[in-house]
């Protein structure tokens, strides 16, 4: 919409008309008009009013003008700089034309005189722009001078005590000893201190009595949990995939990975840089590997009829907006179906930047399995060095093998040549051999000849003795059913025993009387069709399948068990039978030779034998030169196996190593990890978001209005990260500098802690913001000694106590005149009722656990499939562990952590809600998890105070961190008193209190009095006190 | 404004409802205890109806037709062409292929775009005309058929997704990606609560008799997204406590819980005079609503004192906790307690294979339970002010997924066309609304989408659907999202 020349004469004129009037009234002498910011002042005007049809959205833009670009604005006409009264829009704002006036009336926005002023004294100044403050990299202000200079501890005070001075407020005095620590040690370890812990800090009179106290904290264990359980929110971490069946996934590693970092103080640089880009990092460690994890915390799915590409679509947006939200603040899925309503994000931008993450193996569909690849295993801790160390083992153990089977190949052939059928028949194992029917002929390649033989008197077992029993079969390819020899009565319950084969498997059926009185024990696998196969069966005469062993071709085979209940005896009258039962179960078709029966139980080397030796005899019988390699180098094996100590060693050694290999792991677990495409990582611009609406092909690339990604940086997601983290990036440093605000002082500094775009809120202490976030990148990203800088400050340690004045200015305490008070997190709120009653199990890491929840909140939402339908709660320390270690199913997230606002991680949430709700007050005065604990504290102050004094004050030391007021004291004597009486009276009800929970009571304690004390404890645990920092 | 003195005020008021004075001077146990037992729930709020004069914490745009909503959603999709959508000429086209230009560009879920024919499957359920509008009804919902005059039928539905997450989601909350909020969080956003002791927006998950192909279910469809947390629903549970640890332990009884409780505000209101934080104001009062809801959720569950003509009339599996039919009983003690917004899921309708096998269960389940809903309601009046809404997130094909006979046959999702219909509250009685082709494939005349349903409901609970939004990420965010949607008027009375 250009002007046309007649508005130009028009506005001309209006603004010769605007000018004498301005003449007329006290004109606007620049000076004397107080300086417009565009960020402060304007900025929020046009966002809300302006932008939605006039802003950065190309496809939403009216009448192809946007006032977010100051060049276009002015190329427009819509702002002519320094004259207000040229500029088109101050004539569209002031126009009570309803075609004319803007913002138009169907819009439904408005702006008010004031604002229409503002507008127009920015234009008179000049109207210059600023980019939105969040894009303007921070540089570190100088410390502002304050009215009280002995308060300032850090520079964090000087901006918050410089605020406090232009509102007119005085900070809070200094909370006393017990309180901050109490305060501090929630803040850092995320438990309440135990009460000797407090009074070693109240004694303490050493100047640096508070900075020893937080560094103790700081070296805890518990500081990891603590600050991981932070960032699992922020990396969507949970132990089912979410969708669908909502499946089991296996990948706590990553979980313990996070913790790990934070106690090891890993600097946020590396932290970033492992969990975006481990697995592209050189020869990455395997801790790097499990830290790609991040990006595989996203949710999958398996539902059969959704469409791969709409999965790996829906996959990569996600790991887009959890990096758009954790590092850059900025809400980038809006960006998904149209350029960024607000912020300099066209659609296409948020396209190039998904292409770092699109660049996976990860498949579209998660197979519902709990290691859906790509992973890579974990061994335990104490394997870690094993494991390193096996590969290299392994490969010795192995060379040692193949150089003595090379060194030994002449000492086979000569023991070759030497051999005849008679000598190789002689080194069968014979003893206790009852039956030997050979073929006359041997094992002919072709057809399937058959043994026929019958005796009455061989293969009389009883249950429990020991017998084996072979045979060479040759199954026809489809597969053959019946026995290739039985001693069993099919007339009186299939008594006996029998080898048989049902299609392509081979078993036995060992029978008092069929099915109930029997064992039945068949292969895992299919055994070879169409050749020759030697099959031996053992029994260990214990009446147990698991003493069935069942050999193909000289190698113990799996087996599957169907019946394993053998009572009666086995003994029958009716002879043993070679290719059939007594009456039926021929085994058509089915070749049968040399049958063995021994009345005893072989061992695995008599097994390799009569297999062993068997092929050789098939060897010998071809001439030197018919002999195919392949046989030659299988009777070699065999040879080197049985028959060459030397080799036999070394082949149990290569075998422990495996099996150790196998068994680290089996009780190691697995880690969920990143691994890129080979080619280039790129994307589709996809029309309105739609996975099947494809446009340009796309390159990895950030967002134009961030600073550039130098030239040498891989465009890959490694180069991303160190973009993220490079001194000139606007973002990176303030949003995390921002969330770890957030988590001690209960809002951020920028409360949209996931939006610091132009739609979120501006900063309460903006300098206080860059001071810090310069402040901790230059630190080495150093996150102990910022969480220390932040604690020691004078602004942290004020009381928390407010006055009416203080609520009236600032109810929600945004200008920090008083120490930080809010309700606790899900996890600490059950956490702390376990630390304060003792019942806290202090174990770091491991497999997610199952704590006390109500029956029927998973079942109510699973689907019947999914192996995490069914809760079932652990029993001993899985009960008590600290609650980030609690089993999160994202369809049903932990019933009394939702409750609190515990997000159901399947998404990322940099900020949590804090809600107050009477659902809560159910959970902490009903949910068994902390009734036991109420049980427990109070069983132990009874335990260990004599008097209803001591007692008391146990108890509020436990959970208060400090001892009651004579008032206090006063109310909870009541509520002993009468309680104790109610229970004194009614035993039935004190025992059943007392059973609540599997912890033990404590013996000698007196019912009526126990009962009334669990409810006084309860009664202090869910004081507002307890429940807030 | 100060907390202290608020509290005071406050504690005034509590006092008044606990006839009980200051807790400190709360006059002996064995006084207290004498109330163990005799301990009296406070009066309901409100008129055995509902009836609540409280103004809305949104204005409202328009007169209201409706205070109350009950969305009884089939979970799965049921079929259209078995149930509502009779097409009789599809028995000429037994086994023979869809016309590709019927399908045209149609995008089909994995599980059949793999097939390589698509076998048209004619109901094999005979059908009549019900009702001054002669309605066709299939002989599977008899009940139904009864009451057509009394509902609104919808043929044309219409959905973008084809599979159950995303099309459930959208369905509940107007976008098919996971993190904004359902419905009934909307609502009790918009209206609050009608109520002192019960949550305003409840979840019923109903088991329903035979469980084949059931389809996950979340805590994300009844999640409030952005709004505040408050506006979650409350999950109703069959099993074990009707609303989580609302039971107090055993062993503790009501009079030892309100002994503890009165030391815990005593406690409390001391922290309150010494910290002057508001909230430990708001805490005080969320314990003494716990402990009302203690009193009310039970009363409420207890079925005890409903007479014999209630089972008459929703048939006898509404004795049997969990299932569709005592869910919906359960709804109408809710509604009649101030309930806003009762949602109740019920899964299985999912008929991949063996419809036939499974869609008796299903409507027997469902059919005369619904109906004897609404003729309850009818009789309290309730259903002037209640809307009640029937249907699942999406319809399903007309040809045959898997193996095809006479008498046997599945049907794959289907988001092009399906029926739902509405009950009271100003919706139209006796309306049938939109019409099919002859395959039940496409709509071919009056489609609703469904942000347009969605649109029309806020209508008749007085909301502009364009102006009751929410601000979120700097955007004034809508139910019905960013898509323009339209008040179906013809559906309104």
């Amino acid at each position: 919409m250009r002007r046309s020349k007649e508005t130009y004469v028009a506005t001309g004129m209006h603004a010769l008309l605007a000018f004498a009037l301005a003449l007329a009234t006290a004109p606007a002498v620049a000076g004397d008009d107080p300086p417009v910011q565009f960020n402060r002042d304007v900025r929020p005007i046009l966002t809300e009013t302006c932008f939605a049809c006039h802003g950065p959205d190309a496809a939403a833009r009216k009448a192809d003008l946007r006032l977010d670009v100051r060049d276009e604005a002015v190329e427009m006409g819509a702002i002519e700089p320094g004259e207000p009264d040229e500029s088109t829009l101050v004539e569209r704002i002031f126009s009570d034309e309803k075609t004319e006036m803007m913002p138009p009336p169907k819009s439904r926005k408005h702006l008010t005189a004031e604002q229409k002023d503002t507008l127009k004294r920015w234009i008179a100044q000049g109207a210059e722009y600023q980019a939105h403050w969040s894009l303007i990299a921070p540089e570190r202000p100088e410390s502002p001078t304050v009215s009280d200079a002995s308060w300032v501890r850090n520079p964090i005070d000087a901006f918050v005590m410089a605020r406090l001075d232009k509102e007119g407020l005085k900070p809070a005095p200094e909370a006393d000893r017990r309180t901050l620590a109490r305060r501090l040690s929630l803040d850092l370890v995320g438990l309440p201190p135990a009460p000797a812990e407090v009074e070693a800090f109240v004694a303490d009179e050493s100047p640096d009595a508070y900075e020893k106290y937080v560094d103790a904290l700081l070296r805890s264990p518990s500081w990891g949990e603590h600050r991981g359980r932070y960032w699992l929110d922020v990396a969507r971490y949970a132990d089912t995939h979410g969708y669908h069946f909502d499946n089991y996934r296996e990948m706590w590693s990553y979980r313990d990975w996070v913790i790990d970092a934070f106690n090891a103080n890993m600097p946020f640089d590396r932290f970033t840089v492992e969990q975006l880009a481990g697995d592209l990092l050189p020869n990455p460690s395997l801790s790097q590997l499990v830290a790609s994890g991040f990006n595989r915390c996203a949710m999958s799915t398996n539902e059969g009829g959704t469409i791969a590409e709409e999965n790996l679509v829906g996959y990569t947006r996600d790991r887009t907006e959890t990096v758009g939200a954790v590092y850059l603040g900025l809400t980038v899925g809006c960006a998904v179906c149209h350029d960024h309503k607000f912020d300099p994000l066209p659609q296409r931008e948020l396209y190039e930047l998904s292409a770092f993450f699109n660049n996976t193996t990860q498949p579209a569909y998660d197979g519902n399995v709990k290691d859906s690849k790509p992973v890579v295993p974990v061994p335990r801790a104490e394997d870690a060095e094993r494991w390193e160390a096996l590969p290299g083992l392994i490969a010795g153990a192995q060379a040692a093998v193949d150089a003595r089977a090379k060194e030994a190949r002449g000492s086979f052939d000569a023991w070759l040549a030497a051999q005849t059928p008679e000598a190789l028949a002689a080194a069968a194992p014979d003893d206790d051999l009852v039956l030997n029917v050979g073929l006359p002929q041997g094992r002919p390649a072709a057809g399937a000849p058959r043994v026929e033989h019958q005796s009455p008197a061989i293969g009389d077992f009883e249950k429990d003795q020991a017998f084996s029993y072979a045979a060479w079969i040759k199954i026809p390819a489809k597969g053959a059913e019946g026995a290739v020899l039985a001693r069993m009565d099919d007339a009186h319950g299939y008594r006996g025993w029998d080898l048989w084969l049902t299609g392509r498997k081979v078993g036995t059926h060992i029978v008092g009387e069929w099915p109930k009185d029997a064992l039945r024990v068949l292969t895992t696998e299919d055994v070879p069709t169409d050749v020759w196969t030697h099959v031996l069966i053992t029994y260990d005469g214990k009446g147990k399948a698991g003493g069935v062993k069942i050999h193909v071709d000289g190698k113990p085979r799996a087996t599957t068990v169907t019946n394993d209940s053998l009572a009666s005896s086995i003994r029958t009258d009716v002879p043993l039978k070679v290719g059939s039962r007594q009456v039926g179960s021929k085994s058509e078709g089915v070749g049968i030779a040399e049958v063995r029966v021994y009345a005893r139980e072989l061992s695995d080397a008599d097994a390799a034998d009569l297999a062993g030796l068997g092929r050789v005899a098939d060897l010998l019988a071809k001439p030197v030169d018919g002999r195919s390699p392949a046989e030659v180098d299988a009777a070699f094996a065999w040879w080197l196996a049985g028959r060459d100590p030397v080799a036999r060693d070394l082949s149990a050694r290569l075998a422990a190593l495996k099996k150790e290999r196998e068994d680290i792991l089996t009780r190691g677990t697995v880690a969920y990890v990143m691994h890129e495409k080979s080619e280039e990582a790129s994307a589709f611009l996809l029309f309105r978001g739609e996975y099947d609406q494809r446009r340009d092909p796309l390159k990895a690339a950030t967002p134009k209005a961030l600073p550039p990604m130098p030239d040498d940086l891989p465009r890959d997601r490694l180069g991303f990260a160190k973009w993220l983290l490079r001194p000139e990036h606007p973002l990176t440093s303030r949003v995390t500098v921002n969330r770890f605000w957030q988590q001690l002082f209960g809002e951020g500094l920028v409360r949209t802690a996931g939006d610091f775009g132009v739609s979120g809120e501006a900063p309460s202490h903006p300098e206080l913001l860059d001071w810090l976030a310069v402040e901790f990148r230059e630190s080495g990203w150093d996150v102990k000694r910022f969480y220390k800088l932040m604690v020691t400050s004078s602004t942290y340690r004020q009381s928390a106590a407010t006055t009416p004045e203080k609520l009236e200015k600032d109810p929600s305490n945004r200008l920090l005149a008083r120490g930080p008070r809010f309700r606790m997190d899900a996890e600490m709120v059950r956490d702390y009722a376990l630390a304060a009653s003792g019942l806290l199990v202090d174990k770091l890491g491991g497999p997610s656990v199952r704590p006390y929840q109500p029956d029927g909140v998973w079942e109510a939402v699973a689907m019947p499939e999914s192996n995490t339908k069914s809760y079932v709660r652990d029993t001993g320390e899985g009960l008590y562990r600290r609650s980030l270690y609690t089993f999160w199913k994202r369809a049903a997230p932990p019933a009394s952590m939702e409750t609190f606002n515990a997000p159901s991680r399947e998404v990322c949430t940099v900020r949590r809600e804090r809600t107050d709700t009477p659902l809560q007050a159910l959970v902490t005065l009903n949910d068994p998890q902390f009734v036991e604990a109420a049980r427990v504290l109070a069983q132990r102050v009874l335990v260990e105070a004599p008097s209803f004094e001591a007692r008391a004050d146990a108890l509020a030391r436990r959970v208060l961190s400090r001892p009651f007021r004579a008032e206090e004291t006063a109310i909870v004597r009541q509520s002993r008193d009468r309680l104790a009486a109610y229970y004194a009276d009614h035993a039935d009800d004190a025992e059943r209190l007392l059973t609540v929970g599997d912890a033990p009571r404590a013996p000698g304690v007196p019912a009526a009095e126990a009962a009334a004390w669990t409810m006084v404890a309860s009664q202090v645990l869910n004081l507002d006190e307890a429940l807030n920092k | 404004m100060d907390p202290i003195r608020e509290h005071e005020l406050f504690e005034t008021r509590r006092a008044l409802f606990r006839r009980g004075g200051s807790v400190a001077a709360a006059s002996g146990l064995m006084s207290l205890l004498a109330r163990d037992g005799l301990f009296s729930t406070p009066a309901l709020a409100g008129s055995p109806t509902g009836g609540d004069d409280r103004q809305p914490p949104v204005p409202l745009h328009f007169a209201p037709k409706a205070k109350r909503v009950v969305f009884l959603h089939m979970v799965g999709g049921p079929s259209q062409m078995d149930l509502f959508d009779y097409k009789p000429v599809m028995n000429d086209w037994y086994d023979k292929d869809l016309p590709e230009s019927i399908r045209s560009g149609q995008r089909l879920t994995t599980m059949t775009s793999g097939q390589a024919r698509f076998p048209i499957a004619p109901s094999k359920y005979k059908f009549a005309q019900y009702g001054q509008n002669g309605m066709w009804v299939s002989e599977m919902l008899p009940h139904t058929a009864k009451m057509v005059d009394d509902l609104c039928f919808v043929r044309s539905m219409q959905t973008e997704d084809i599979n159950h997450e995303p099309a459930m989601s959208r369905m509940q909350t107007g976008n098919q990606l996971p993190g904004k909020p359902c419905i009934g969080s909307w609502i009790s956003y918009g209206l609050g609560s009608m109520n002192d002791d019960l949550p305003t927006f409840v979840v019923m998950v109903a088991r329903p008799t035979n469980r084949e192909q059931i389809q996950a279910i979340s805590a994300r469809l009844w999640s409030s997204g952005f709004l505040p947390g408050e506006h979650a629903g409350v999950s109703l549970r069959s099993a074990g406590d009707p609303i989580l640890y609302i039971q107090n332990p055993q062993g503790v009884p009501v009079g030892v819980r309100r002994e503890m409780l009165d030391g815990l505000n005593a406690l409390n209101e001391l922290n309150l005079r010494q910290m002057g934080d508001p909230e430990t104001h708001t805490r005080i009062g969320q314990y003494e609503l716990a402990f009302r809801m203690q009193a009310s959720v039970p009363e409420l569950t207890n079925t005890a004192g409903e007479p014999e003509s209630t089972y008459q009339l929703y048939g006898e599996e509404a004795r049997k906790p969990g299932t569709f039919a005592a869910s919906l009983l359960l709804t109408r003690r809710m509604l009649e307690r101030g309930v806003r917004f009762v949602q109740i899921y019920h899964n299985n309708w999912d008929h991949h294979g063996n419809l036939p096998g499974r869609m008796a269960y299903q409507c027997k389940d469902v059919d005369q339970p619904c109906y004897g809903f609404i003729q309850d309601l009818k009789r309290t009046g309730m259903l002037d002010d209640t809307l009640v809404i029937w249907g699942g997130e999406f319809g399903r094909t007309i040809y045959s997924q898997g193996g095809l006979s006479h008498d046997n046959y599945g049907r794959d999702h289907h988001p092009r066309c399906f029926t739902m219909w509405m009950a009271g509250g100003g919706s139209k009685a006796g309306l049938i609304h939109g019409e099919t082709d002859e395959f039940s494939y496409n709509v071919v005349k009056d489609p609703v989408q469904i942000r347009d349903f969605h649109a029309t409901l806020l209508r008749l609970l007085g909301y502009d659907h364009e102006r009751f939004t929410y601000r979120y990420q700097g955007l004034d965010q809508k139910l019905t999202s960013v898509d323009p949607a339209h008040v179906v008027k013809e559906l309104m009375a």
